[in-house]
């Protein structure tokens, strides 16, 4: 009967000890870089993607008449320049000897189709709604596309990020359409990894690394391993801050790190007795040790926020007044707004609220201490960590007294419309809070009609200084963007965005 | 025989009818709204009810309901909201990755279980039988959302022996197929000494040797035979728990199977997706303990289907 153990163990372990060791050789040692997306893309059709992992994996590999910068001011991409006759007419006139990967010329009748494409409701294109200003897209020559808007919409530019696809490009499926950026896509698994090659003929010149896999990890323990393994050597926030201690004694890899612009926030219900007092946000607050959180949880990789339009926006406020960490002043105005400590220490509590958040870990985590930040104040908080898309449709529904979130890669001040506007409340927008002035109403309607920057700027920091004051959400930290990288791998600029479109500019140092 | 099988194959009409009515009515429960995850919150009311309309959720849940059965009979298992494509598309493309997955891991507990158990059963009080039976205990304690990382720590990131994730090879297959297998392997195992211990006590066996025939072959040859009957049919129920397991296998070492395709289906309210991928897993399990049915027979003469 051993015998037979010991064959039957045998025959399980022959495989593995067939197997080739560690001396492999890793995939940047044959030029490759292999970067590891926390997710699976769910389109890679830019006229449909509206996940993140798809939009990233489509800037590597599709070009749009403009892109972004790091400030979020439209510079030239396919397009070598624009102009605007008239608030209502964008002319834009494409760089000449643009070429698809499958060889195919860029012309001004593909960027017109493209977004024909999106407007065209038979499409169902999630975009259509950011693109429905546009009523009629002219094509005078090869090189120009011309853009009529029903009325002025000042944000029209920075929508035009889209990537361009070739006319009559069929839609959707895992064959995304051809592109015209410094990548082509060869091969696309499900779940899996997608490779690219670079494509020498695109604008803007070759890109510095020949071959890129883009593997599609969604366990963070994983993609720490991969690293630490060097079979992944490039990941863009794919590393939770628990683990870069680790990282960072693993000699093979740099990190790198910069202010990000994914802002989390504190919501209120401004529809609820207790909320609608602006004493009793402000008390909440007050009461929300930030530095804490964001030093202990964060481990210091985020920057304390006033504003939910990250530091680095054009329209930013700079100088909005901070709120320190004041727990006896939060008590006083809690006071103040009829909600007293009737039993001192006893266990009474001022005031009972519930927060709701997803059941992301990091989140979860950041709810609980807010809980005892409260607690500290007189308010008993109970934690509701919900499944994403029962959480996310009570916060639509309005249906929450606390909530967590967080704005992803919001540039355009645009976003004060859509979140803060009284019109805006769900099902039209954000403002979900239901958060009403009269004077931000205003400010937010003319400003995206003003086509002034200067004026613009003006109306936005004005709003973000009203917002400051009434508090209807409580902005609390900006995520740094954090590169884990090979040492090897330079010439990746970060941006505020978590932008893969620098990815072109990378090389292999010898 | 044949009208056994005939009848059993009818019964999965019914399993069928009951899990996708189920699931349907659960999952249009559920809160949460397909049209506002696929168009964003930017999206303008009209557009949202537009694609509403398109996508027949407009319509009353047991009119789509009635929708979603009559193409059932045709194969037509709907569209994915979220990519477009047909969902028996989408399932075919994952399916074959998450049954090679399940398959490995049974072949990793028959494997394991089957030596350990005979030798567990046959040298029962003595070390071996301890230490299977500890090793057992272990393997059953340890979850695999634990136990896969564990193996990469040993196997990847110390020895170097294999690949971290990812799928293609045979060396991408060993450690997802040993995270699910490991805990199969320790229950079959125990059930193989239970089952052998009490074959060994009958009198078959003492006959046998008592004709001359060494302890080894009377195990080998009568006892092992019988007491994989019943460890046969706890393997096909098996079958269900390793599908419905391989959800953590494949997000541990990014397996592209179906498990994974359901978390994503269930996250985006992607309702044809969810009945089409919960389907195709019923189905199989019920297929399979068909199967195993078949095999009892087979190991069992006794055992007779009429």
């Amino acid at each position: 009967m051993a015998r037979i153990l010991w064959l039957a163990v045998a025959a399980a372990l022959l495989p593995a000890a067939a197997m080739p060791g560690c001396a492999q050789k890793l995939p940047i040692d044959e030029g490759r870089l292999v970067i590891a997306l926390p997710g699976t893309p769910v389109s890679l059709d830019p006229r449909l993607a509206t996940d993140a992992y798809g939009e990233q994996l489509l800037q590597m590999t599709h070009a749009s008449l403009v892109r972004l910068d790091a400030a979020g001011n439209p510079v030239p991409e396919l397009a070598a320049a624009w102009e605007t006759p008239d608030p209502m007419t964008y002319v834009f006139t494409l760089r000449p000897g643009a070429t698809f990967h499958d060889g195919r010329p860029l012309t001004s009748a593909d960027a017109r189709d493209t977004f024909s494409w999106i407007l065209d409701p038979a499409n169902r294109s999630p975009h259509r709604a950011t693109y429905r200003h546009i009523v009629k897209i002219e094509t005078p020559d090869a090189r120009t596309v011309v853009f009529r808007l029903s009325e002025p919409f000042a944000p029209f530019l920075s929508t035009m990020v889209r990537g361009i696809v070739p006319s009559g490009s069929r839609a959707g499926g895992y064959t995304p359409p051809a592109g015209a950026g410094p990548y082509r896509i060869d091969d696309v698994s499900p779940d899996g990894e997608a490779t690219l090659s670079a494509f020498d003929r695109c604008v803007g010149g070759p890109p510095g690394i020949r071959a890129v896999t883009v593997k599609f990890i969604p366990d963070s323990n994983v993609r720490f391993l991969e690293l630490k393994m060097g079979s992944v050597n490039f990941t863009l926030n794919g590393v939770d801050p628990d683990m870069l201690p680790a990282v960072e004694r693993t000699e093979r890899l740099a990190v790198e790190e910069a202010p990000g612009g994914n802002v989390s926030y504190l919501g209120f219900n401004l529809r609820d007795r207790a909320l609608s007092d602006p004493r009793v946000r402000r008390a909440i607050a007050l009461a929300i040790d930030r530095d804490a959180i964001v030093r202990t949880i964060w481990k210091g990789r985020a920057d304390v926020v006033d504003s939910i339009l990250p530091a680095g926006s054009w329209a930013h406020e700079p100088d909005l007044p901070t709120l320190l960490f004041d727990p006896a002043q939060a008590r006083r105005l809690l006071d103040e707004a009829g909600f007293r400590d009737g039993d001192g220490a006893g266990p009474l509590p001022r005031l009972r609220l519930t927060y709701k958040t997803s059941q992301n870990e990091v989140r979860r985590r950041v709810a609980t201490v807010i809980q005892e930040q409260l607690r500290q104040v007189g308010i008993l908080v109970e934690i509701q960590s919900l499944e994403w898309g029962t959480f996310y449709s009570d916060v639509k529904k309005g249906n929450f007294q606390l909530y967590g979130l967080t704005w992803v890669g919001i540039f355009d001040p645009d976003i004060y419309y859509h979140a803060f506007h009284s019109a805006s409340m769900p099902p039209d927008g954000a403002n979900r809070g239901g958060y009403a002035n009269a004077r931000v109403d205003r400010l937010t309607e003319e400003a995206r009609r003003e086509t002034s920057r200067e004026k613009r700027r003006a109306m936005y920091r004005e709003v973000q200084r009203i917002l400051a004051r009434d508090l209807p959400v409580f902005p609390l930290w900006a995520g740094r963007n954090l590169l884990v990288r090979d040492r090897r791998l330079q010439g990746f600029a970060l941006t505020p965005d978590e932008s893969y479109a620098p990815v072109r500019g990378m090389r292999i140092a010898r | 025989m044949r009208g056994y099988l005939r009848r059993r194959l009818l019964h999965v009409v019914p399993v069928a009818f009951g899990v996708v009515t189920v699931v349907f009515f659960l999952l249009h429960l559920l809160p949460g709204d397909p049209v506002e995850i696929m168009l964003g919150e930017s999206a303008v009311p009209a557009l949202k009810e537009e694609l509403r309309r398109e996508l027949h959720l407009d319509r009353p849940v047991h009119v789509q309901y009635a929708e979603f059965l009559a193409g059932l009979p045709r194969g037509d298992l709907g569209v994915s909201f979220r990519s477009r494509e047909p969902v028996a598309r989408e399932i075919a493309r994952r399916f074959p990755a998450t049954l090679l997955l399940a398959s490995a891991s049974i072949a990793v507990a028959i494997l394991v279980a089957l030596p350990l158990g005979v030798l567990a059963a046959t040298r029962k009080g003595k070390a071996a039988d301890y230490l299977s039976g500890a090793a057992a205990m272990l393997s059953l304690s340890i979850p695999n959302f634990l136990l896969g990382p564990l193996l990469v720590l040993v196997f990847s990131v110390q020895l170097g022996l294999l690949p971290v994730s990812g799928y293609g090879t045979a060396r991408h297959l060993v450690l997802p197929a040993a995270t699910l297998g490991t805990g199969m392997a320790a229950l079959m195992m125990r059930m193989i000494r239970a089952t052998l211990l009490e074959e060994l006590r009958k009198e078959y066996v003492t006959a046998a040797t008592a004709r001359g025939l060494s302890h080894r072959a009377a195990v080998a040859l009568h006892a092992l035979r019988n007491a994989l009957v019943p460890v046969a049919t706890v393997l096909g129920l098996s079958f269900g728990a390793v599908l419905a397991g391989s959800v953590i296998a494949e997000t541990i070492f990014s397996w592209p199977g179906i498990g994974r395709l359901l978390i994503q289906a269930i996250d985006a309210r992607d309702y044809p997706l969810v009945q089409g991928c919960v389907l195709v897993i019923a189905l199989c399990t019920v297929l399979v303990n068909l199967a195993t049915d078949l095999l009892c027979a087979r190991l069992d003469p006794r055992i007779r289907y009429e």
